[in-house]
C-alpha cells in the first residue's frame, strides 16, 4: 500500500539491502543446520519419548495442517518440532501469537538468512496465503495475540480526531526508536529501529502486538484496538502518503543531518561556483 | 516678475550642489567611489555570509509579525488536521500559523532557516580562506578576532532560533541546553534557574530567547559586521602576489562602475540560491515534531550543523565524572568539559591565532600580500588539524544517522570518533606539512629547470632526456637560470605557457588559472601599456 | 581654484584641471582617481568597435535575463495569489505551493543576478587599476600630539595629586554601577532551592498529604499491573493535575515489565543496591526518563537486550542491573521509582524517587 506513494518511492533508496551470502556458505550452513536438528530432535525424542507420544497432537484445521507442512520445510531447524524451539538457535514459538508469525514472514524477515543480532527486512519467501497458513498453525499451537479482521485504520470521515490522537500517541510510543518522520533509526551495538515508510497497515498492527525482536510489546491493554487503529492511521496517512509541503524533497526528513549537507553540497557548491565564474576572466 | 526657466538637465547639478553645501559630501564620495578592490573568487566567500546575513533580516522581519512567543498552552485549531485539537504553547502554535495560515509564511520560514544555515556556512569556508593564506596577519588581528566572534555570535542566533518555534526537536535542544547550565561547577543550578526562571522549562524561555533571537544578538551582529567591514574598507583588502601587486597597493578595479555592479549581481545570486533551496528542500518540518513534551523524544534528534561539533563533542565525552570528596560531595558531571569548556576554548583560542603566530615567527611587519597555503607549512597544518577536528567532531554530531543509514554499529561510531579526534588532527598535521613542502620543491624544481614538455630528446651518445622549456633567460649553455619564487602560481605545463589550449575550459577555469594574465614570476611585470589608447566611457 | 595633491602614486598621469572645458568626462573620471592615489593602468572595451556584433549579442542576452527575471516575478506573484494554498491532507496542489514560489523566486532573483553580473563582466570595459595603500602609521607628531594631548587630561583633572578624589569617586561610581548590575540580577536570578519542594530533588511522584501517587498515562488514565504486557514498556506520569505536561518535566517515567529471568536478575541487583532495594513489583521496574546526562528521554527500550538508549548522546543504560551506564558519556545511572499497587488494584509510586533525577550538577548529594 505503501510503496507506491512518492514517499514509498522516495525511501526505497534507503532500504537496507544484504548481499546474499554465498552458495558455499549456505551450503556449509545448511549441512550444519540440518546435523544439528537431526541430533537434537533425536536427543529431543528419547528425552521425552514416552510423554511425546502420550500427549494429544492437537487437531489442526486444515489451513493450519497446511502451515504445519511449510513449518517442518523451513522453520523446524531453528525453532524445532512443534515449535518448541531449540536452544541457541530460536525461541520457542508457543504463544507467540499468529500476529507475530504474520510480522516476521510477511516481512521477511524470518527464515533467517543466518545468525544474526536483528534479522534482516528482505523480500519474503512466502505468500500471503501460506503466510496466513504458517500463522494459523502457530496460533492453534500455543494461542497469543492475533490481527483482528476488519479495518486496520480509522475513517477520518466519521472520526476526524483519531489523526490528531493517533500522532500524539506515536509521538510518546514511537518516535523515540522509529523517529519523528518515521525514517527509522539507530539502536545499542548496530540493532537498529526500520523505517516505517514501506510498513503496511497490518505489519505495524502485529508489530505491536508481538514486540518483535527488541521493540517492546505494545498489548491490547496498553494501546486499545482503537488507539492502535489512530496510530496506524496517522503513519499511513500522515508519514506516508501525505506530501511534504515544504519543497519537492524532504531530505529524507532526517533533520538537521541532511540539512546541513545540504547547505554545503546544494548552497555553498552552486554560491562557490558563481563567484568562481564572477571572477574569471572572460 | 519673470518666471525663471525650470531646465531639467540642471536638477542633478543643483541637487548635488544642495546636498554638498549641507554636508560636504562630494570629497569622501569621491574616495568611496574610486576604491580598488582586488578580484579573486576566494574573496566573496565573506560576501555569501554578509547577504545572507541581510536575507536573514528581511525574512526574519516578516516573521516576528506573526509570531507569538508565548509558553501559555492552547488548543490547536489550524487546518493541519493531525495536530488539531492538541494542547500546545501558543509560541508553536503561531509557528505552525506562519507555516499554513499565513499566504507563503512557510516559504518565508525556510528562507530564514536556509539563509541562516548558509550564513554559518559561509562564515566557516570564509575563515578557512583567511586562515589559510594568512590574511589575519598584522594590521588585521582584530578583524580576525571579530570574524571569531561573529561564528560564536551567529551560533547562538541559530540556537534561539532552532529554539523558537517551541515544537519537539526545539525542546529537546533546550533540554540539552539546560543541563550544560547545570553542568556548571558551583553556580550551576543558579543559571540554570536563573535563566529559565525556575525549573526546567518554566514559563519565561521562549520569550527570553526571542528578545535574545530578534533584539541583543542580531543588534551585536549588526554592529560587530559593519566594524568587520569598516576595517576592511580601512584597511584595505589584501590580494595575492602577481605583477604589479606589492605590499603597499591594491590591484584591481574601482568600486564603480564594474565591482559594486558585481557585488550587486552576487547579491542576487546569493538571494536566488536561497529562494530556489527554500523552495525545493523542506527544512525544519515543525508540524511532524509536535509540540514540545518533557516525555517524548526523536530518534536521530541533532542540532542544526553548526552546532552539531558540539554535541559531537558530547557525545564522544567518556564517562568520566569527578567527585570532590568534600561534605557531601560534589560533582562535576562530565557534560560540562566538551560543552562549557570545549565551546569556550574553540570560540576563543583562535581569537588569539595572529599574535601566536606572529610571535612565533618574531614577525613584526604589517602584511597586505597572501601567502599560498604551501608557503607556510605550519600554518596550513594547524589549520589542517584544526578543521580535521571540527569535522570529526561534526560528523559525530550526526552519527546515530550515519550508523543507521549506513548500517555501521552506533557504538563502533563513537569509538572510531573518539580515536580519530586523538589520532586523525595529528596526522592531518604531519600530512599537510609533508604536502605542502613537497609543493614547495616542485615549484622550486620548475623554476630551476623549467616546465616539463613530454618532448624525449635522444642524445648522440645514447641517453634519452625530456627537453624542458625554460620560464626565464638562459644561460651560455641553454640552461636556465635559477629564478627565484615570487610566491604566486608557477605555471607546470606547457598550455599555462601558451603552448596548448588550456586543460579546463569554461568560467571555472580560474581553478587552474589564476585570474591575472602573464603570472610566471620569470616574466617582467605588466608595464601599464601606453601605446593603447584607453576607450573613454563616452564624449 | 583646484587643489592639486601630490599624490605617491599619481605617477601615472599629470595633474589636470578639471575645470578645463575641454576635458573629457573619462579625463575629470582620470584625474579623480589620481587625487586617491589610483592609477588606471588598463581601461579597455572588451570590444574591437563600438557597437559591434559581439557586443549586441551580449546586450541581448542581458535584456533577455532581464526579461526572463520580471517574467518569473510575474509567475511568483500569480501563483501566490491564484495558487491554492491551504494545508489538505494528502498529495494535493496545495503542497507545490511553496516549491513553486521557490522556483519562481529563485529563478526571477539568479536571472537578475546573471543579468547584472554579465553586464559587469562582458560589457563594461576591462579595468586594472593600481591604488596606495598608504598604511603608513601616523606621524610621529601626530602620535606625540595625540599622547601628550590625552596625559594633559589626565593631568589637569589631577587625579594622580587628589587621593581625596580618587577614594571618592570610586566610592561613589562602584555602588552606582551595581545598581545598574541589580535589577537584572535581581529580576533574573532565582533560587533553585528556595522551595520548601527543592526543585532539583523532588519530582511529581512525591506522596502529597500522605496520599501516594498513581501512575497515569499522558490522558491521565492510571495503571493497572496486566495492561503491560511482558516485554512491553509504559510512558508514565504522575497522576496530580497537569501530571503529564511540562510542569513536571522531571516526572516522566518508564514502567517496564520484564521477562521472567530478566526479572529474577533487575531484582537480584536492585536488592543487592543499598538504595534501590525493593524498588520492583512483581516483575515490573520503573525507571527514570530523563536521562542523566543531558535530560533527554532516555527511552529507547531494547526488550531483548534490556539497554535503555537516550537518542541524543547514545548513552545506554542496561535495565537489569540498577540501570548502570554501560555505555556513552551518562557517569550515572538512572533513579529507580519505588512501585506499589493500591486496594484498587492501580500502580502507585511507593514514595519519590530516591535519586536525584536529571542531568547531573555540582551539588548534588
Amino acid at each position: 500500500m505503501s510503496s507506491d506513494t512518492p514517499a514509498g518511492r522516495r525511501f526505497r533508496v534507503f532500504r537496507r539491502r544484504r548481499s546474499a551470502p554465498s552458495r558455499l556458505r549456505r551450503r556449509v550452513g545448511a549441512v550444519v543446520r540440518m546435523a544439528a536438528a537431526l541430533a537434537l530432535a533425536g536427543g529431543v525424542y528419547t528425552a521425552f519419548a514416552p510423554g511425546a507420544l502420550a500427549k494429544d497432537t492437537p487437531q489442526l484445521s486444515a489451513a493450519a495442517a497446511e502451515g504445519k507442512a511449510l513449518f517442518d520445510n523451513s522453520c523446524i531447524s531453528c525453532h524445532g518440532a512443534n515449535a518448541q524451539g531449540v536452544e541457541g538457535r530460536g525461541p520457542s514459538l508457543i504463544g507467540v501469537g499468529s500476529a507475530s508469525v504474520e510480522f516476521q514472514v510477511g516481512t521477511g524477515r524470518m527464515p533467517m538468512a543466518r545468525q544474526e543480532a536483528q534479522a534482516e527486512e528482505k523480500p519474503p519467501q512466502f505468500d500471503k496465503a501460506q503466510t496466513k497458513q504458517l500463522a494459523q498453525y502457530v496460533q492453534e499451537l500455543g494461542g497469543g495475540p492475533q490481527l483482528p479482521s476488519g479495518e486496520l485504520t480509522v475513517d477520518l470521515a466519521e472520526d476526524p480526531e483519531a489523526l490528531a490522537r493517533g500522532g500524539e500517541l506515536f509521538r510518546i510510543n514511537c518516535t523515540s526508536c522509529h523517529s519523528f518522520g518515521g525514517a527509522g533509526g539507530a539502536l545499542s551495538s548496530g540493532k537498529y529501529a526500520p523505517s516505517l515508510h514501506d510498513a503496511t497497515a497490518e505489519q505495524i498492527y502485529a508489530a505491536m502486538l508481538s514486540g518483535p525482536q527488541n521493540m517492546p510489546v505494545f498489548g491490547d491493554n496498553q494501546l486499545t484496538p482503537d488507539e492502535k487503529r489512530k496510530l496506524i492511521t496517522y503513519v499511513t496517512l500522515q508519514l506516508q502518503q501525505d506530501k511534504d509541503p515544504g519543497g519537492l524533497f524532504n531530505l529524507g526528513r532526517y533533520g538537521p543531518v541532511t540539512e546541513g549537507l545540504a547547505i554545503f553540497l546544494v548552497g555553498i557548491t552552486i554560491l562557490v561556483f558563481t563567484s568562481l565564474w564572477i571572477a574569471g576572466k572572460s | 516678475m519673470k518666471r525663471r526657466k525650470f531646465d531639467v538637465a540642471q536638477v542633478p547639478a543643483n541637487v548635488g550642489k544642495g546636498v554638498d553645501d549641507r554636508f560636504q559630501a562630494a570629497t569622501p564620495l569621491r574616495g568611496l567611489l574610486n576604491k580598488v578592490f582586488p578580484d579573486h573568487w576566494s574573496f566573496l566567500l565573506g560576501e555569501i555570509a554578509l547577504f545572507s546575513f541581510v536575507i536573514i533580516l528581511l525574512t526574519g522581519t516578516f516573521l516576528t509579525l506573526f509570531f507569538d512567543p508565548s509558553m501559555k498552552e492552547v488548543p490547536y485549531e489550524g487546518s493541519y488536521s493531525a495536530l488539531r485539537g492538541t494542547m500546545m504553547s501558543a509560541a508553536y502554535e503561531s509557528s505552525l500559523n506562519i507555516s499554513f495560515e499565513v499566504r507563503g509564511g512557510l516559504f518565508m520560514r525556510q528562507m530564514h532557516h536556509w539563509a541562516a544555515l548558509l550564513f554559518m556556512a559561509a562564515i566557516v569556508v570564509h575563515m578557512a580562506r583567511v586562515f589559510f593564506t594568512g590574511a589575519f596577519r598584522k594590521p588585521r588581528e582584530a578583524n580576525w578576532a571579530i570574524g571569531v566572534a561573529l561564528f560564536l555570535l551567529g551560533f547562538l542566533a541559530g540556537f534561539t532560533g532552532y529554539s523558537l518555534p517551541d515544537d519537539g526537536l526545539s525542546g529537546t535542544g533546550l533540554r540539552i541546553a539546560s543541563a550544560i547550565f547545570l553542568s556548571i561547577p558551583v553556580i550551576g543550578t543558579w543559571a540554570s534557574a536563573s535563566v529559565f526562571g525556575g525549573e526546567f522549562p518554566g514559563h519565561l524561555i521562549i520569550g527570553r530567547f526571542y528578545i535574545a533571537h530578534v533584539l541583543l544578538i542580531p543588534g551585536i551582529l549588526l554592529a560587530l559586521i559593519s566594524v568587520h567591514l569598516g576595517l576592511v574598507f580601512k584597511q584595505k583588502h589584501t590580494q595575492w602576489p602577481g605583477p604589479m601587486r606589492t605590499n603597499a597597493n591594491v590591484v584591481g578595479e574601482r568600486m564603480f562602475p564594474r565591482y559594486a555592479l558585481k557585488q550587486g549581481g552576487f547579491f542576487m545570486a546569493v538571494f536566488g540560491v536561497v529562494a530556489l533551496m527554500a523552495g525545493l528542500f523542506q527544512i525544519n518540518p515543525i508540524w511532524i515534531f509536535g509540540p514540545y513534551r518533557a516525555a517524548e523524544v526523536s530518534s536521530g534528534s541533532q542540532p542544526d550543523w553548526y552546532v552539531m561539533f558540539m554535541d559531537g563533542l558530547v557525545r564522544l565525552m567518556p564517562a568520566w565524572e569527578i567527585t570532590l570528596p568534600i561534605g557531601d560531595g560534589y560533582v562535576i558531571p562530565p557534560l560540562f568539559w566538551p560543552a562549557v569548556v570545549g565551546l569556550g576554548a574553540l570560540t576563543t583560542v583562535p581569537m588569539f591565532y595572529p599574535f601566536i603566530e606572529a610571535r612565533r615567527l618574531k614577525d613584526k611587519a604589517s602584511h597586505h600580500l597572501l601567502q599560498r597555503p604551501r608557503d607556510n607549512p605550519e600554518r596550513s597544518g594547524v589549520g589542517a588539524m584544526a578543521f580535521t577536528f571540527f569535522i570529526i567532531a561534526t560528523i559525530s554530531g550526526g552519527n546515530d544517522v550515519i550508523a543507521d543509514k549506513f548500517h555501521i554499529s552506533l557504538n563502533a561510531m563513537t569509538w572510531a570518533g573518539r580515536i580519530g579526534l586523538v589520532i586523525l588532527p595529528p596526522l592531518a598535521y604531519y600530512l599537510t606539512v609533508r604536502l605542502c613542502l613537497g609543493l614547495q620543491q616542485h615549484d622550486r624544481e620548475v623554476l630551476a629547470h623549467g616546465v616539463e614538455t613530454g618532448i624525449i630528446k635522444r642524445l648522440p651518445n645514447g641517453q634519452f632526456v625530456e627537453v624542458h622549456q625554460p620560464l626565464g633567460p638562459v644561460d651560455d649553455h641553454g640552461h636556465p637560470l635559477p629564478l627565484e619564487y615570487a610566491g604566486w602560481v608557477v605555471p607546470k605545463k606547457m598550455n599555462r605557457l601558451g603552448a596548448l589550449a588550456p586543460a579546463i575550459k569554461g568560467f571555472f577555469f580560474p581553478i587552474e588559472k589564476p585570474s591575472e594574465a602573464p603570472v610566471s614570476p620569470g616574466m617582467p611585470p605588466v608595464s601599464p601599456r601606453e601605446e593603447r589608447e584607453e576607450i573613454t566611457t563616452g564624449r | 581654484m583646484t587643489v592639486m595633491k601630490e599624490g605617491a602614486h599619481g605617477a601615472g598621469t599629470k595633474p589636470v584641471d578639471v575645470q578645463d572645458p575641454r576635458l573629457s568626462r573619462f579625463e575629470i573620471v582620470r584625474e579623480g582617481a589620481r587625487r586617491d592615489d589610483i592609477e588606471i593602468v588598463t581601461y579597455e572595451s572588451q570590444f574591437p568597435t563600438p557597437n559591434s556584433k559581439a557586443e549586441k549579442r551580449v546586450v541581448r542576452t542581458i535584456a533577455l535575463f532581464f526579461l526572463l527575471s520580471g517574467a518569473a516575478a510575474l509567475a511568483f506573484l500569480g501563483f501566490y495569489i491564484w495558487w491554492p494554498w491551504k494545508f489538505e491532507l494528502g498529495n494535493t496542489s496545495s503542497d507545490y505551493y511553496t516549491v513553486l514560489l521557490g522556483v519562481t523566486l529563485g529563478v526571477s532573483l539568479f536571472s537578475l543576478g546573471f543579468a547584472i553580473l554579465t553586464w559587469a563582466k562582458k560589457l563594461l570595459p576591462h579595468e586594472v587599476s593600481v591604488q596606495d595603500r598608504h598604511h603608513a602609521p601616523s606621524s610621529d607628531d601626530d602620535r606625540l600630539i595625540a599622547g601628550q594631548t590625552m596625559a594633559y587630561v589626565v593631568d589637569e583633572l589631577g587625579v594622580q595629586r587628589r587621593p581625596l578624589l580618587k577614594g571618592a569617586i570610586a566610592l561613589g561610581l562602584a555602588p552606582l554601577g551595581l545598581v545598574a548590575v541589580a535589577p537584572l540580577v535581581g529580576g533574573m536570578i532565582q533560587n533553585p532551592h528556595g522551595d520548601d519542594d527543592p526543585m532539583l530533588f523532588t519530582t511529581g511522584f512525591k506522596p502529597r498529604d500522605g496520599e501516594l501517587i498513581r501512575l497515569t498515562r499522558e490522558d491521565g488514565s492510571p495503571i493497572r499491573p496486566d495492561d503491560v504486557s511482558v516485554g512491553g514498556q509504559i510512558t508514565v506520569f504522575p497522576g496530580v493535575p497537569h501530571g503529564a505536561t511540562n510542569e513536571y518535566a522531571d516526572s516522566p517515567t518508564l514502567l517496564i515489565h520484564l521477562r521472567g529471568g530478566d526479572a529474577e536478575k533487575a531484582r537480584a541487583a536492585l536488592d543487592a543496591d543499598r538504595i534501590n532495594q525493593g524498588v520492583m513489583w512483581g516483575n515490573y521496574v520503573a525507571y527514570s526518563k530523563i536521562c542523566t546526562h543531558a535530560g533527554c528521554p532516555a527511552s529507547l527500550y531494547e526488550q531483548q537486550t534490556n539497554r535503555l538508549l537516550c537518542p541524543c548522546h547514545q548513552s545506554q543504560f542496561l535495565i537489569t542491573d540498577n540501570a548502570r551506564p554501560i555505555f556513552g558519556p551518562a557517569s550515572r545511572r538512572l533513579p529507580a521509582l519505588p512501585l506499589e499497587v493500591d486496594d484498587e488494584g492501580f500502580f502507585v509510586a511507593s514514595s519519590d524517587y530516591r535519586e536525584t533525577v536529571g542531568p547531573d550538577f555540582w551539588e548534588r548529594p
